[in-house]
């Protein structure tokens, strides 16, 4: 499928708090409480409209485990987006965002988007992190936030399409040299008339790899 | 005899009218070659220092001394660091000795390939400094017994760009410009040396010899280091012809390797009625299959690929033997005494590897092949061991299940480990009936089992993964401390593949990649082009040996080949290889990049035949022969010895 942009997401967070079935409730809107754990890193993807544009999202699922974090880094090359969840019923998963925020920050490039993401939000009776803690967390780091439930589906389309539309607007506003791929952004056939031109070999490059 | 070396080595009026000698010989191709030239470069040894080691296993007889120098070229840093010729009188033993410390060899790496150092300064022992170049690949930690790091910090940072990092006080970042101007002087920076054309080829680096003589010894380095700089030049003017040209200069050396276990193969004797490896590699129904729907894609895309080295002669080379049906209940009886004793253990390794076992028999057999069970007891010895061995499961899972709520509440690590347990293995292969359902009981054993093994093991603890590991072994011995003593046995090889600093994964990378290199050059080549070297893609294949790969039978297949360690205790390495080589051509073809790549071989689950890909890395392992293994350094999982009583001297050894 043809696309106008393609943005590349990664999923960070600690085990457990819900990355994949973010991913899944994202890509294929369900709910799957018995995903195996992900070793490594998995990927998805789906299509979504954007000011009337197809971009495709392209995401990166990476394994929570702290041992894992040499090899997660290498993956964080060249991602626009960054999804960084933790579990609002567990107080550490909160606690250890500063450390998940410096990785991003050192590895990623430095216009990536990160969207917080409070995951489990359905379960607000076991509810250990406020959601103005959350707030105040993502503004002080200038996040963009959200609580979300990859179980109710509660946010979760909105979380990634905030992220892609917020992307999308630095891409408007000249933020990123969209031809140069290292910002993880591809630009697809059909590519946006009226943004600078001499894009040809760009958009005919980037139209073999949509498969 | 090191004596000697040393000494030669020292002698710093000859070394330095040597290098003299050799710079000026190399000053004069250079003037030819490129007139234009009017600075003319000399290679200086800005800092050397004697008894910088690698400890490549545990075992003190096994560390390797040598000089670590930095030399400035130009406007170019590099560091080389060549082993010491052993000591040893056997002839056959230093040439072993040689191939495996020439592993390590490090000819001239330039400092633009170098990302980190860190600097470890223990209180006690020696201090040590571990280096990290931008491939994400690490050499192994070299020790300075002579101390002299601080020094050797102070001469690369009056030479490259190099800061602390801001993270951490012991790491220190090469050319990590935060300015992006900067980046771009440096890639600019080109290199002032034209290559040496006439130069000998690019080395092999296994089975190259050692260097005997100071006057070899620079050449060596310098030899390199314009090669290096060649490289890079002929890059910016005609990429294509310099890989050409280096696939050209190994062809000759692994179609002669080739043809060389030819003869090894067709010694097997069984029927050739294979095909040629062009067959093998090229119309492989695997990919077909997998394939089909973007094959129009393919076609537009479709770029001159480098041939595989192995086909490049059209050499009728017998593939990988047929697989066997599996071991059954009949023909495993023919193995035994009336006592119940292996009588040839070898036989029976051999047999399963190359079918596998019913399903049935793994029980009884996996045990012998992790080696929970020796090949030659009894029956009865191994009803008894397994009464012993129970009670020990027993009083080792007690220590856990006797932590009351109130001690837990002050015992974090525990808590954690728990925890962390507790989340996996509800995700682990619940889709089998095994484990599927609320409330499975065999769900409760992997935690216990795991959970017992974070307590035997304290200090490794639990990781991801070892639930995918755990998992098939619970489901073959359906008993809880069975279960557990072969998963100890199967952790004392895999276990470093959970060192929290990945040493263990890092290691198999790196002997995967020397592998592929020996094997593969163009697709090396590729891999080196496209900063894929890092080997990361396959990372989960190693980690739990292509567990996620295969539907689980086949799993339990390649499981219980592997464990044989018949042909090479490394076969897994070499089913990789096999892997990607089947997938060369689409993956060069398609010019696929790091993320792209990893993608790919990430959706290959479920993907591959396992019987073709065993009969494929049998003969790769076979081709590759001693150069194989050579590659592979020592202390590089899975390492124990299946001869126990091996495993326990060097144990004592170690301890004295």
């Amino acid at each position: 499928m043809s696309y106008a942009y393609l943005f590349k997401y990664i999923i960070i967070g600690d085990t457990g708090v819900g990355k994949s079935c973010l991913l899944l409730q994202f890509t294929d809107k369900r709910f799957q409480p018995v995903h195996d754990l992900t070793i490594g890193v998995e990927f998805g993807a789906r299509m979504i409209t954007i000011d009337n544009k197809p971009i495709k999202l392209q995401i990166w699922d990476t394994a929570g485990q702290e041992s894992f974090r040499s090899i997660t880094r290498s993956y964080y090359r060249g991602a626009a987006g960054a999804l960084l969840v933790y579990d609002i019923t567990r107080r550490e998963t909160f606690n250890h965002l500063a450390s998940w925020l410096e990785d991003a920050r050192q590895h990623a490039n430095a216009n990536m988007t990160i969207m917080l993401i409070g995951n489990k939000c359905d379960l607000a009776h076991r509810r250990a992190v406020s959601t103005e803690e959350g707030e105040q967390f993502a503004k002080e780091h200038g996040l963009i936030f959200m609580e979300a439930s990859a179980k109710t589906a509660q946010n979760v389309e909105e979380a990634f399409i905030k992220t892609a539309a917020t992307i999308y607007k630095k891409i408007q506003d000249g933020v990123f040299d969209v031809s140069n791929e290292s910002y993880g952004i591809k630009v697809g056939y059909g590519g946006i008339p009226g943004t600078s031109g001499g894009r040809d070999g760009a958009t005919s490059q980037a139209g073999g790899c949509c498969s | 005899m090191q004596e000697t070396e040393l000494h030669d080595l020292s002698d710093d009026a000859d070394y330095a009218a040597s290098q003299q000698q050799g710079s000026s010989s190399m000053m004069r191709t250079d003037s030819i070659k490129r007139s234009s030239s009017n600075e003319p470069d000399g290679a200086e040894i800005i800092y050397s220092k004697d008894n910088v080691a690698i400890h490549p296993t545990q075992f003190v007889s096994e560390r390797i001394s040598g000089r670590l120098k930095l030399i400035k070229q130009g406007s170019s840093l590099f560091m080389t660091w060549l082993p010491y010729k052993e000591e040893n009188s056997n002839a056959k033993q230093i040439e072993k000795a040689y191939v495996d410390r020439n592993l390590y060899t490090i000819k001239a790496v330039p400092f633009t390939e170098v990302r980190s150092i860190r600097r470890h300064a223990p209180p006690l022992g020696w201090q040590y400094v571990i280096i990290v170049l931008s491939s994400g690949l690490a050499f192994p930690p070299f020790y300075f017994y002579n101390g002299g790091v601080r020094q050797f910090l102070a001469t690369i940072k009056q030479h490259v760009f190099l800061v602390r990092s801001a993270e951490d006080a012991s790491v220190f970042l090469v050319n990590d410009f935060e300015n992006p101007l900067q980046r771009t002087f440096s890639s600019l920076e080109l290199p002032r040396l034209v290559s040496v054309a006439s130069g000998p080829s690019t080395p092999i680096s296994v089975g190259e010899s050692p260097l005997k003589e100071n006057q070899e010894r620079i050449n060596g380095y310098e030899t390199t280091i314009s090669q290096y700089n060649g490289r890079q030049r002929q890059k910016v003017h005609d990429p294509a012809r310099d890989i050409s040209i280096q696939v050209l200069e190994k062809f000759s050396l692994v179609t002669k390797f080739a043809r060389d276990t030819t003869s090894q193969l067709f010694r097997d004797g069984h029927s050739n009625g294979f095909g040629a490896f062009e067959k093998m590699f090229d119309s492989q129904p695997a990919q077909d299959d997998l394939h089909k729907a973007s094959n129009d894609a393919e076609k537009v895309n479709e770029i001159a690929v480098a041939s595989d080295p192995l086909e490049f002669d059209k050499l009728s080379l017998v593939w990988g033997k047929p697989r066997q049906p599996p071991l059954g209940s009949e023909e495993w009886a023919t193995f035994l005494d009336n006592e119940g004793r292996v009588m040839d253990s070898e036989a029976l390794r051999k047999r399963i590897f190359y079918g596998g076992v019913e399903h049935g028999l793994r029980r009884e057999v996996w045990g012998l092949l992790l080696g929970y069970y020796a090949y030659d007891s009894t029956y009865a010895e191994r009803e008894y061991l397994r009464t012993i061995k129970k009670s020990e499961y027993e009083t080792i899972k007690h220590q856990w299940q006797s932590i009351s709520p109130e001690q837990a509440r002050r015992f974090t690590k525990f808590r954690e480990r728990k925890g962390l347990i507790d989340k996996d293995v509800v995700r682990t292969d619940r889709t089998l009936d095994f484990y599927d359902g609320d409330d499975n009981p065999n769900v409760n054993l992997l935690r216990d089992t795991l959970l017992t093994y974070s307590f035997y093991n304290f200090d490794l603890g639990y990781c991801q993964g070892m639930s995918d590991l755990m998992s098939p072994i619970l489901f073959v011995m359906e008993d809880e401390s069975e279960s557990f003593w072969c998963f100890v046995q199967l952790m004392e090889r895999l276990g470093p593949n959970f060192n929290r600093d990945q040493s263990g994964m890092h290691s198999q990378l790196f002997a995967l990649s020397k592998l592929v290199e020996l094997l593969d050059s163009p697709l090396h080549n590729y891999f080196k082009q496209n900063d894929c070297l890092n080997y990361f893609f396959c990372f989960r294949w190693l980690l739990i040996q292509f567990k996620r790969e295969f539907e689980y039978e086949e799993t339990m297949r390649l499981w219980e080949v592997l464990w044989t360690h018949y042909l090479s205790e490394h076969l897994h390495l070499y089913v990789c290889v096999a892997v990607l080589k089947r997938y060369r051509r689409k993956i060069m073809g398609e010019q696929m990049d790091f993320d792209t790549l990893l993608k790919f071989i990430n959706e290959l689950s479920g993907q591959i035949n396992l019987d073709a890909i065993l009969r494929d890395a049998e003969a790769l392992c076979i081709c590759a022969g001693e150069n194989g293994a050579a590659n592979i350094p020592p202390g590089t999982p899975p390492s124990l010895p299946i001869d126990s009583g091996l495993f326990y001297s060097q144990q004592e050894d170690e301890v004295l």
